[in-house]
């Protein structure tokens, strides 16, 4: 490339991202969203919901006990789990749970359960009558499974005890020696790598493409319909230094995108788990130099394919329409990739489009560097973004994207 | 003898089953205006973008006179499309500078040029202001700086005075003559008759994608034997103008099944519209 053709490259995609970015909207989607979505979603959330659960335990529930001999310390621990209740004899139904009577009256919230209770000797019998669409009832049969189950437990301690045997060596007799975490020969390092190879391909893959449709649409389509590409091709340079600079532009927007969700991610991980659950990955400079590598090589794929579908379109609306669903393409390789087992994997796989970078990413972030595996993906990946680019060229050298709908 | 600059020769273009330009032969050459006239739809900016390269025609030539590709003179021309083609999110001063740049122009040229020009367009003051909240004369002259900018010796125009109030309008044409007495080529479209000989040395009559005449204003009156340029090109063009409709007519008939699926039927007489009601 000689020097005017990168000066002017480089004005193009200059230009581009000075315009693209005075946008308010802009700076939002791609600096407020990307930081914030996952704390957002992973600290944030979890505190909606303890609240959310919090204010379920403070309720005071109101239970109908239907029983022909509630036990006295079962009645007395559903009284200190916020139940008041009121005993009824039990009905005669074929089962426990067949609601009879009582249907109606769980339905109109008149109580929020009824637990039928019998006892047969030296085994009981119960149902629990709630209603599935309300919060109240759930949590009534929630906590009256809670007490149950302390019932049962203690119940049962007592009577391994009563036949004259050891209740811990009963109920476990088979033991972990030690600590757990002990045992595990991986370091931290991999440990790491590996928790964030679960995230980091998907979050890469789903971003990278969704974060270039809005500045690919808005540099092709949409300067085809606001009319400014005319005056553009009538300026002394080439296509192909249009294309390039518009691709840097969009890539290095949708870099800075993914950079700063990757943070978020990060963030939100170590905030959620401490430095117990996450810690840097142990990776060498060789894993380090691939991973750039395969993500250069996907954005070169990605943006180039966003770019040319976009400038098919004649307007920002068919390129949005093409576009979007287009994601598909990428989400569902990306999902699957994500349950692929890597141990002993088939080569072919490194060669699939799209599903070779991510696996190239999981196996990268895990410090694995197989020679055979990186062959492939990396001539596999070069063929594919080769043929982004010269499909991108192809549509930026058709003559009818001069006109406009404007 | 002026020297030639640019020779058009046989040009057709098509576009699928449209004929938008049959058969053009036109030689322009140096420190000429000419104008390009015609009807909405009759070629005229097909034939620009053709001279800058932008489309390639179908049979026939457009290269300089030296035979070289038109492409080879880009930067040494200055284009204003219809559209002007302003990035609205960018100011106006931006703007010019954004296509000076890649012209190769040091921004210190182009700005001297701006200011120079500006001045003579009353836009100095809106030089650092977007383009977003601009009036369509305010754009017109921003791109006719921006085409200046560079100093190109070859300007395209398309329409350059549409949406121009009258004064705004009168300075341009003038300083269209200027660039012409420094030596400047200026290929000029318009659908305004009195415009066209107001500032143009040349015109080249355009109608349905021919040229049914081409000299100067005096010429054109003394070949069609008429006393006025309307008259002269009411003459001349005499046969209907191709409408859009035409043109959507020849689209393939799939195109158009799909068209037709989609789009609600009109009546086709007053009686229709009468009996739904």
């Amino acid at each position: 490339m000689s020097e005017g053709s990168f000066m002017r490259v480089r004005a193009i995609a200059k230009k581009e991202v000075v315009e693209f970015t005075r946008d308010w909207r802009t700076i939002i989607a791609i600096i407020v969203i990307p930081l914030l979505m996952f704390p957002l979603l992973f600290i944030l959330f979890p505190v909606l919901l303890e609240s959310e659960a919090a204010e379920l335990d403070a309720l005071e529930l109101s239970i109908i006990i239907q029983s022909d001999g509630l036990p006295d310390n079962l009645a007395e621990n559903i009284s200190l789990n916020g139940m008041q209740f009121s005993l009824e004899i039990l009905p005669n139904l074929s089962s426990l749970s067949e609601p009879g009577n009582d249907l109606e009256r769980v339905r109109n919230s008149s109580t929020d359960a009824v637990l039928r209770f019998e006892s047969n000797d030296d085994v009981w019998g119960y149902a629990i009558l709630h209603l599935s669409t309300s919060e109240r009832s759930n949590e009534a049969r929630n906590r009256i499974l809670n007490v149950l189950s302390d019932w049962e437990n203690s119940e049962i301690r007592e009577r391994i005890d009563q036949g004259g045997l050891d209740v811990n060596a009963t109920l476990d007799p088979l033991r972990w020696d030690g600590e757990i975490s002990d045992a595990d020969v991986a370091t931290m390092g991999e440990q790491s790598g590996m928790i964030l190879s679960l995230f980091i391909p998907l979050v890469l893959a789903i971003w990278t493409y969704s974060s270039a449709i809005q500045p690919s649409i808005d540099m092709t389509a949409g300067e085809r319909e606001r009319g400014t590409l005319e005056a553009l091709l009538c300026l002394p340079c080439t296509r192909m230094e249009l294309l390039l600079g518009k691709w840097l532009a969009v890539a290095t927007i949708t870099g800075v995108g993914v950079l700063l969700q990757i943070c978020g991610l990060l963030f939100a991980i170590g905030y959620l788990a401490s430095s117990s659950f996450i810690g840097v990955p142990q990776l060498s400079m060789v894993s380090i130099g691939l991973i750039v590598l395969s993500i250069m090589l996907f954005a070169i794929m990605v943006v180039a394919f966003e770019l040319a579908l976009a400038m098919r379109s004649h307007s920002v609306k068919e390129a949005g329409s093409i576009l979007a669903p287009a994601l598909m393409l990428i989400l569902f390789p990306a999902l699957f990739t994500q349950v692929i087992n890597l141990d002993g994997i088939e080569g072919f796989w490194f060669a699939i489009p799209v599903v070779n970078i991510l696996l190239a990413l999981r196996e990268l972030l895990m410090n694995r560097v197989i020679t055979e595996h990186v062959i492939i993906w990396a001539v596999s990946s070069v063929i594919y973004a080769s043929l982004a680019a010269y499909y991108a060229s192809r549509q930026f050298n058709r003559e009818d994207i001069v006109t406009s709908l404007s | 003898m002026p020297k030639s600059l640019l020779s058009i020769q046989g040009v057709s273009k098509n576009f699928a089953e449209i004929e938008a330009l049959q058969g053009i032969s036109l030689e322009i050459y140096s420190g000429e205006i000419v104008g390009l006239v015609g009807s909405n739809g009759a070629g005229k900016t097909t034939l620009l973008r053709l001279m800058a390269g932008v489309y390639k025609p179908t049979s026939g030539s457009v290269n300089l006179s030296n035979g070289q590709a038109v492409t080879s003179m880009r930067q040494e021309l200055g284009v204003v499309p219809e559209s002007t083609g302003l990035y609205s999110r960018l100011t106006a001063w931006e703007n010019i500078r954004y296509h000076s740049r890649l012209h190769g122009a040091p921004d210190s040229l182009s700005w001297a040029r701006t200011e120079k020009f500006a001045e003579h367009l009353d836009m100095k003051d809106s030089l650092s202001r977007h383009t977003k909240g601009f009036s369509r004369g305010m754009k017109q002259k921003t791109a006719l700086l921006r085409a200046l900018a560079h100093g190109p010796n070859i300007l395209l125009l398309d329409e350059p005075t549409a949406g121009l109030d009258i004064t705004s309008a009168r300075t341009v044409r003038a300083l269209v003559r200027q660039l012409r007495d420094e030596g400047g080529t200026v290929i000029y479209s318009t659908h305004q008759l009195a415009e066209a000989q107001q500032v143009c040395d040349r015109i080249v009559i355009i109608h349905n994608g021919e040229i049914r005449a081409d000299g100067s204003p005096s010429a054109l009156l003394q070949d069609t034997n008429t006393d006025t340029l309307e008259d002269a090109y009411v003459s001349l063009t005499q046969d209907q103008a191709r409408t859009r409709q035409e043109e959507k007519d020849k689209e393939s008939a799939f195109s158009g099944w799909w068209r037709r699926l989609f789009t609600p039927r009109t009546p086709n007489t007053t009686l229709e519209v009468i009996e739904d009601e």
